[in-house]
């Protein structure tokens, strides 16, 4: 039995734990449906359900960073921003909570600002190529590293050891998992992401992220959010630590890849995409310190 | 444009920033000199324009933005608006994610490829070198490494400028508490001696490494005999060029480059729609203009 069989159960068993929201399953296969089919009211039932969660879901809903609204009530964020929009937020403090405020190994804060960011240029770089679905870019940016969280819960010590030596070798947290632990964040996301049922291109991009050419499914997506993940982890938004790295991000397989499906990627100023991602960083980390500290979220 | 000087500078209020003049004159620069400010930096931008305002007298944004696009001086007051937009920007160790980029990621790369050409010296241009500052950061850096990863490696700089009064001030190398706000007690220590009460003077091992030199970057036959470079510094420099000159300069500093160099420009400067052979490579909060080695294939070089 390799690695991560062993660790395939404990996966599994996650549906039992206690910190795993009930909402999760309605809203996965929410998430797979067209906004045009989904309630409102059913999204302002799954928000209301639990006072903590409803109450990060606002005040992420009020992040600048989503335009200048401020919504007091679910319904209005759900008029600001849209259906899906607030879905993707749900989801998110919904995946926070697996994860005990006290056991986080890469801290929740990074981990989120990496998430968020991810999700955001996934978002603006769908929208500047003519990709047709941002908001399920922004979907797929935000919970791509869900491995991350299984690793955290199923083996949180060689987890531990995993990162630090990422940290010192400034290398790539994937590298090491392989060498520590015998398998990445995207195997053991992918687990989790097919045992909740996901869709098959959230999947893929939770599988695949690392390795854009393989995807079987979705490969337009998977490479989108490959780039900006890569973008993200390049402008302080990554893991937390250093990795030494220089990146052609237009001499990416992911890059080419995406040209072919939409030409106005070959003509993107990326210097300016840059420099505007350093220009939303500020927000992005107040809005997750805001949103996710583990202390403030134990106290709303 | 983050640096000391523009905390000092008074905010603007969130609702002057709304003014869409702002825009527009932001979008002006960047088409002009390939200086970008994005929204959320626009306060930055709005601080500098407020001198200038004041100073031609405009009482809105969208006057000045007149000023900028259809008075007769307008070419001057752009370039004294860049010069506010720029200043302050000259120190040493300006950039830390560019030194950590050069001895992470580009010189072990750099070294890898020239050792196994049997190469064992490297050769440094600051094209622009104002009054000295990036140089000796260069010469600092280079120094503090030779023990480390430049063993046995020979290297040498070369500084150029245009304007004669900045060339000799930075041949004098004497700087004060503004130039040496980041560099660190024990460079201080080791590169520099005290010249007066206020100010330092970079050590002759320092100076040693540099060689100061009049070049015009427009012109051609001086630039065509600058060959062998691995990694050329120019900032905040082709921002004052027109389209058709930074397309020259840029041809040049391709083949002033050694395949596998880097070229470096300012933190807020982009190329784009300027040259299109350099690839844009990502570092850890900086980025570099990449002039691949022959027969390089795409496919990521991390």
């Amino acid at each position: 039995m390799n690695q991560i069989d062993q660790i395939r159960p404990k996966i599994k068993a996650l549906e039992a734990m206690p910190t795993v929201p009930t909402i999760v399953h309605p809203l996965t296969s929410m998430l797979q449906q067209p906004a045009e089919q989904v309630r409102l009211e059913k999204v302002v039932e799954l928000v209301s359900y639990d006072s903590t969660i409803a109450a990060q879901c606002l005040r992420m809903a009020n992040s600048p960073l989503f335009g200048r609204h401020h919504t007091e009530t679910v319904r209005s964020a759900i008029l600001a921003l849209g259906l899906k929009r607030i879905e993707a937020i749900l989801m998110g403090c919904c995946l926070n909570r697996i994860v005990p405020p006290d056991k986080w190994v890469l801290d929740a804060v990074t981990f989120w600002r990496h998430a968020l960011g991810c999700a955001l240029v996934s978002c603006k770089m769908a929208k500047l190529i003519g990709y047709p679905d941002p908001e399920k870019a922004y979907l797929a940016g935000l919970l791509h590293d869900l491995g991350i969280l299984v690793n955290t819960i199923a083996c949180p010590e060689e987890y531990r050891r995993c990162l630090q030596s990422a940290r010192e070798g400034y290398v790539a947290l994937d590298r090491c998992e392989a060498e520590h632990l015998g398998f990445t964040h995207s195997e053991s996301g992918k687990i989790l992401a097919e045992h909740w049922k996901f869709s098959a291109d959230l999947v893929a991009v939770v599988e695949f992220h690392h390795a854009p050419g393989s995807a079987p499914v979705a490969a337009p997506l998977v490479s989108l959010v490959h780039l900006s993940d890569l973008l993200c982890r390049l402008r302080d938004l990554g893991y937390g630590y250093y990795e030494a790295m220089g990146v052609d991000l237009a001499g990416e397989d992911a890059w080419a890849a995406l040209v072919e499906h939409y030409p106005a990627l070959a003509s993107m100023d990326l210097a300016r995409l840059t420099m505007d991602i350093d220009g939303t960083m500020e927000e992005i980390i107040t809005t997750v310190d805001a949103v996710f500290k583990p202390a403030q979220s134990a106290t709303v | 444009m983050e640096t000391g000087t523009a905390k000092a500078i008074t905010k603007p209020q969130a609702e002057d920033l709304k003014d869409p003049a702002y825009l527009k004159i932001r979008d002006l620069i960047y088409q002009v000199s390939g200086i970008y400010q994005s929204e959320e930096k626009l306060y930055l931008l709005a601080s500098r324009c407020a001198r200038r305002m004041s100073t031609v007298k405009a009482n809105t944004p969208a006057e000045y933005l007149e000023h900028l696009t259809a008075r007769g001086n307008r070419e001057v007051e752009l370039r004294l608006l860049l010069n506010e937009i720029t200043i302050g920007e000259t120190y040493m160790f300006r950039s830390p994610p560019q030194m950590e980029a050069l001895r992470n990621v580009i010189l072990p790369q750099i070294l890898q490829a020239k050792s196994a050409m049997g190469f064992k010296r490297l050769h440094l241009w600051s094209a622009g070198c104002s009054t000295g500052e990036e140089p000796y950061t260069l010469a600092m850096f280079l120094l503090e490494e030779s023990a480390k990863q430049l063993a046995g490696w020979t290297f040498d700089i070369l500084a150029t400028d245009l304007n004669d009064n900045s060339l000799a001030a930075a041949k004098a190398g004497i700087y004060g508490e503004y130039a040496l706000r980041s560099t660190t007690e024990a460079l201080r220590g080791r590169y520099f001696k005290p010249h007066d009460e206020k100010r330092l003077q970079a050590t002759d091992q320092l100076k040693s490494l540099i060689r100061f030199d009049r070049v015009n970057l427009s012109d051609d036959s001086k630039m065509t005999f600058l060959k062998g470079m691995d990694l050329i510094f120019c900032c905040n420099v082709l921002i004052y060029f027109d389209l058709g000159s930074k397309r020259k300069v840029m041809q040049h500093f391709y083949s002033n480059l050694l395949p596998g160099g880097y070229l470096f420009l300012g933190h807020a400067e982009s190329l784009y729609q300027v040259d299109d052979r350099f690839h844009l490579v990502h570092f850890p909060g900086t980025i570099g203009y990449w002039k691949p080695p022959v027969g390089y294939v795409a496919g990521g070089k991390r």
